[in-house]
């Protein structure tokens, strides 16, 4: 055991990275469609280029911001560094334990109740079942969800549901943070516990890559602002800087 | 290179085979929980539960026993042996079966929520699912054990080497649901025609019929269906107290071993795409 990474390299590293969706129209759904297209000799596939040739590096204790409109790629890249999505091109690397706070909630099973969805969201995540075992009551009350506990989640409101959400994801120690817009999550009060717990896990010396649209958090949060635009990387630097150029170039 | 944390490179090549096995293994904690979820789940909200489990087989062998066994009398087959017992035995095998493979082939589309948003190898829903298959199928295994006394069978020693048998089984399951579920990447009616191909094998295999009806020179063409092997041998292992010819053994490990290793080798092919258009 060497004990955490990142006191050299950078914690997230990504080299050329491009990533490539096959297009709908020329992708063969059906069995039947392909085989038709082979005895017309017509297979091809074109493919759109979501993200296209896009380098950066995150080290300790950083966080970097990706903005820009809607399909740009910022999605794209982020499911890539969270290995959801593997780079068509180019190479990722990603050192240390991730804590993906991209979709809260995500492998909740309605018919289980609250204990047995943290274990398995956790687990899911890539956690020991026990360990989720030993801290679900814990993740509950601060979930504010102690009365809760035993009951399937398909009788919660979808309030309660996003906090058990958060309160799962956020219950980590991890190295690097990937977050995607989950700033906003249940009533006003725990909106604040929320974001100060994320501020709490960022400033525990994590390498963060956020993606955002309120553009006045991200000049708070970020160290460093990419703008993407089309898949590609229009301007990075200074976030004051790149949000400045980006808001003139949006009007 | 040993580190104290993970390390994710994107440009790590993917051994076919080992990758799977490692992730697999790497993740049991995960695959234990998705086994139970799935066994629980799936009646929570019916009155009976789990029992359906054991029910389903049953009432499937109490139909057919009735149409082809009372009704319309014997005309499948001449059988020493009780013929309720020869239909259940066959029944939750083909059940295993069946459903097992089309389950299999679409659990990894079906967890596309979750695989599209954290990162999980896919191949651990496929295995999931299969092993969620075999744990019904043992419940049911039960239920013939209880059917073999009633009908004054017995239960014979060879039944010590039935879990072979079933092994195989699972093998064949998990390797034919992932080479479904690579497939299903690129065609998704392929879906589709499996079933109805499971229903087509259904009756290709003696499940309710037996050997017997069928002419003397089509019995050759019964060695090139690996699931007469798989049904067979599980007969013989599980209540005829006989050990099965060699021949039917090699089939039934050679289909499971062979299906798994080309399951395996194209959802590593198509893993890619596969994960991209979840």
């Amino acid at each position: 055991m060497t004990g955490r990474p990142g006191s050299h390299e950078p914690l997230i590293e990504a080299h050329g990275v491009s990533v490539a969706y096959m297009m709908a129209h020329d992708r063969a759904g059906t069995f039947k469609e392909f085989t038709f297209q082979l005895l017309r000799r017509q297979i091809r596939t074109e493919r759109f280029f979501a993200v296209k040739d896009v380098s950066f590096e995150v080290r300790r204790g950083e966080t970097l911001a990706l903005i820009g409109p809607n399909g740009a790629g910022k999605t794209t890249l982020m499911k890539v560094i969270a290995r959801v999505l593997p780079p068509t091109e180019g190479r990722v690397i990603v050192r240390g334990l991730v804590a993906p706070m991209i979709a809260l909630g995500a492998g909740f099973n309605h018919e289980l109740n609250a204990i047995e969805n943290i274990v398995l969201f956790g687990t899911l995540m890539g956690r020991d079942p026990e360990e989720m075992r030993e801290r679900a009551q814990a993740i509950g009350e601060w979930a504010e969800l102690t009365q809760f506990m035993d009951v399937p989640i398909r009788s919660y409101s979808s309030g309660m549901l996003a906090r058990l959400g958060f309160a799962v994801a956020a219950d980590v120690d991890p190295d690097v943070m990937v977050v995607d817009e989950v700033l906003s999550v249940g009533d006003e009060s725990f909106q604040r516990k929320s974001f100060d717990r994320m501020q709490e896990l960022m400033s525990g010396g994590t390498a963060v890559l956020l993606v955002s649209h309120v553009l006045p958090k991200v000049e708070e949060m970020a160290d460093r602002v990419m703008w993407l635009d089309k898949g590609s990387v229009r301007m990075t630097g200074d976030p004051v800087e790149v949000i400045a150029a980006y808001r003139a170039s949006v009007g | 290179m040993t580190t104290g944390f993970p390390v994710y490179d994107s440009a790590q090549v993917r051994t076919p085979l080992l990758t799977e096995a490692r992730n697999i293994w790497s993740y049991r904690g995960l695959i234990r929980l998705l086994v139970s979820r799935e066994l629980t789940t799936r009646y929570k909200r019916s009155v009976l539960g789990v029992w359906w489990t054991l029910l389903n087989p049953l009432l499937t062998t109490g139909i057919m026993w009735l149409v082809f066994g009372v009704v319309i009398g014997n005309r499948f087959g001449e059988t020493t042996e009780p013929y309720v017992v020869y239909l259940l035995a066959g029944v939750i095998m083909m059940t295993f079966f069946g459903q097992g493979f089309l389950a299999t082939g679409a659990a990894i589309t079906n967890s596309s929520a979750i695989l599209s948003k954290v990162y999980v190898p896919a191949e651990v829903f496929a295995v999931s699912t299969a092993i969620a298959g075999a744990v019904n199928f043992l419940i049911s295994f039960g239920a013939l054990a209880v059917v073999q006394l009633w009908a004054g069978v017995g239960i014979p020693w060879t039944i010590v080497l039935s879990p072979l048998s079933i092994l195989a089984m699972l093998g064949l399951v998990a390797g034919l649901g992932l080479t479904l579920a690579s497939l299903a990447v690129y065609f998704y009616d392929i879906l589709d025609f499996s079933r109805v191909l499971v229903q087509l094998v259904y009756y290709m295999t003696p499940v309710f019929w037996t050997l017997e009806i069928l002419p003397e020179r089509f019995h050759i063409f019964m060695r090139l269906n690996p699931l007469f092997s798989h049904l067979e041998l599980f007969r013989d292992l599980t209540y005829r107290g006989t050990l099965g010819e060699p021949w039917m053994w090699a089939t039934v490990f050679g289909s499971a071993v062979g299906f798994l290793v080309l399951g395996v080798w194209l959802f590593g092919k198509s893993w890619r795409t596969l994960v991209s258009q979840l």
